[in-house]
């Protein structure tokens, strides 16, 4: 207890003492930090904007449009027992005209047509919203085998090639991203194992006194392990407090230029808290004890 | 007390450092090693606090066999034996009262234990009103001399001084080698690594001479010869 005791005293003792190397060593720990976390923050605003456009793509099936209701809804309840089903919206023939209106209520040339006509030229449809998107041609597929007289129209081409476009494109991003990711991450890695290398050489001479006067090892081996958890712990608190306020700003602009879409980098790093800094925290910790073990037992050596 | 029996030691395939050293030091002696540069003085030292270890032969400090001794052994044999250096290797973020403590610590001393220690070395050495001064707020003198009392407080019977007033003038180096004399005279066995001359002939005390590994003369009452 009272070894521990001066362990952890001899340890707050040099941070203070060295107090300008501590902050070089936390100031560099923050900057790896700060990186990793804005990287990461790119890749979940691109992951979410990707999923968002993936969730905005559906697939129409058009009904006849003398179909009686009831068969309809029978044909939904069959297609939504597909496992690749995640939705589906039935729209009236009703519906279909009021949303067409509402979409060309300022385009007075289309509504002249429609009202020239004379009659709703609409057909209800089955708007079905894929439960994995990746797996999209799939269902495309049920759907073309789908035996029923009712459908007017399948063609799901233009879905198809669009679908095939957007998994290719999310696939690149993906690939690119966690290689970009990887390569930095291990830059800022190697960048925190350098720093603490070269902290501990600064107490090389610390080191060999230390076991001149006959310290134990763990005198000699631990005080820099509390060291590297203390730095660790200080950088993570540093960054959750710049971090957060960094997404509240940044969070409005995202939602502007994300508009009718689903992107809230703010509530993913509130839900992933503990896996996103705790994980974090345990490697950056890892590191910097490995590194701390490392550079003491070069000059340690009896 | 220090037997030391056919001892030899050479760093790779360069000659020997240490050829063949038969040396008994008895209890309560004050011996000088003496010789040039490369005559083996600073591998001796070392060797006798298991830095280095002998390539043949054997290394006694009164209980310790140090040619056996094992890796996690060797921080309670440094602990029974003082050592001070030229250079004082002082930690500079620590106040001299508090040098003087860490050797305590780091041998897992009692905070009652410190705080009887510490402060009566530093009254033999003469350091008791410097005791809050950091290293580079004393004179050299007064470095080697809180070097000397982290040395005493774990109250060896062997204390190593390896060329202790090398950075020393030559009123401090006659203070430390009076400091060191008092020190002997409570019964501690003083090797004393030099080649000042004339501290060697003020002294008048046995004299180890070595050349080029070897021991080329022991002498009681010596002169240094070289």
């Amino acid at each position: 207890m009272l070894s521990l005791f001066r362990i952890i005293k001899f340890s707050f003792q040099d941070i203070a003492r060295n107090v300008w190397l501590s902050i070089a060593t936390i100031t560099i720990l923050l900057l790896a930090l700060f990186s990793i976390n804005t990287l990461m923050t790119v890749r979940v605003i691109s992951d979410s904007a990707s999923k968002a456009v993936q969730e905005k793509i559906d697939i129409s099936l058009y009904i006849k449009p003398e179909t009686p209701e009831a068969d309809i809804m029978a044909l939904k309840s069959k297609i939504e027992s597909s496992p690749r089903v995640k939705n589906i919206v039935y729209i009236s023939k009703e519906s279909a005209l009021a949303n067409f209106r509402d979409k060309y209520k300022n385009n007075q040339e289309v509504l002249a047509a429609l009202k020239e006509l004379g009659r709703n030229p609409l057909s209800p449809s089955l708007t079905i919203i894929p439960s994995n998107f990746s797996e999209s041609n799939l269902l495309i597929n049920e759907l073309k085998m789908l035996d029923s007289q009712i459908i007017e129209s399948r063609d799901f081409a233009d879905n198809a090639i669009i679908l095939n476009k957007i998994n290719s494109i999310t696939d690149r991003v993906n690939e690119v991203g966690l290689f970009i990711i990887a390569i930095f991450i291990l830059t800022s890695l190697l960048v925190v194992y350098n720093t603490v290398r070269v902290a501990i050489y600064t107490h090389r001479q610390e080191i060999e006194i230390m076991r001149l006067v006959g310290a134990s090892y763990s005198f000699i081996y631990l005080p820099y392990v509390v060291s590297a958890f203390v730095y660790t712990l200080l950088s993570i608190m540093i960054i959750i407090a710049i971090f957060y306020p960094f997404l509240t700003l940044l969070q409005p602009y995202l939602e502007v230029f994300f508009m009718g879409y689903n992107v809230n980098i703010l509530s993913y790093f509130i839900s992933n808290f503990w896996q996103v800094f705790g994980l974090q925290f345990l490697v950056i910790l890892a590191i910097n004890i490995f590194a701390s073990l490392f550079a003491v037992r070069r000059y340690a050596k009896v | 007390m220090i037997t030391i029996k056919n001892a030899s030691k050479a760093y790779g395939k360069q000659a020997k450092v240490l050829d063949d050293i038969n040396l008994s030091i008895d209890p309560g002696e004050f011996v000088s090693i003496v010789g040039q540069s490369g005559a083996g003085k600073t591998t001796l030292v070392k060797i006798l606090i298991g830095e280095e270890r002998v390539d043949s032969g054997q290394v006694i400090a009164g209980d310790w066999d140090i040619t056996k001794i094992s890796r996690r052994e060797i921080p309670y044999l440094r602990r029974q034996i003082g050592v001070i250096f030229q250079d004082f290797k002082l930690l500079p973020k620590k106040t001299l009262a508090e040098n003087v403590a860490f050797a305590l610590e780091v041998s897992g001393g009692t905070p009652a234990k410190i705080n009887k220690i510490v402060p009566s070395v530093m009254k033999i050495v003469g350091l008791d009103d410097k005791k809050g001064r950091y290293p580079n707020e004393v004179s050299g003198g007064e470095k080697q001399r809180a070097a000397i009392a982290r040395a005493l407080v774990h109250q060896p019977k062997i204390l190593l001084a390896d060329e202790p007033t090398g950075n020393l003038d030559a009123i401090n180096a006659n203070e430390i080698i009076d400091l060191l004399l008092r020190i002997n005279k409570f019964g501690t066995t003083v090797i004393l690594v030099t080649h000042n001359k004339e501290i060697v002939n003020y002294l008048n005390r046995r004299v180890v001479t070595m050349e080029h590994g070897r021991i080329i003369s022991d002498q009681e009452k010596g002169k240094y010869l070289l």
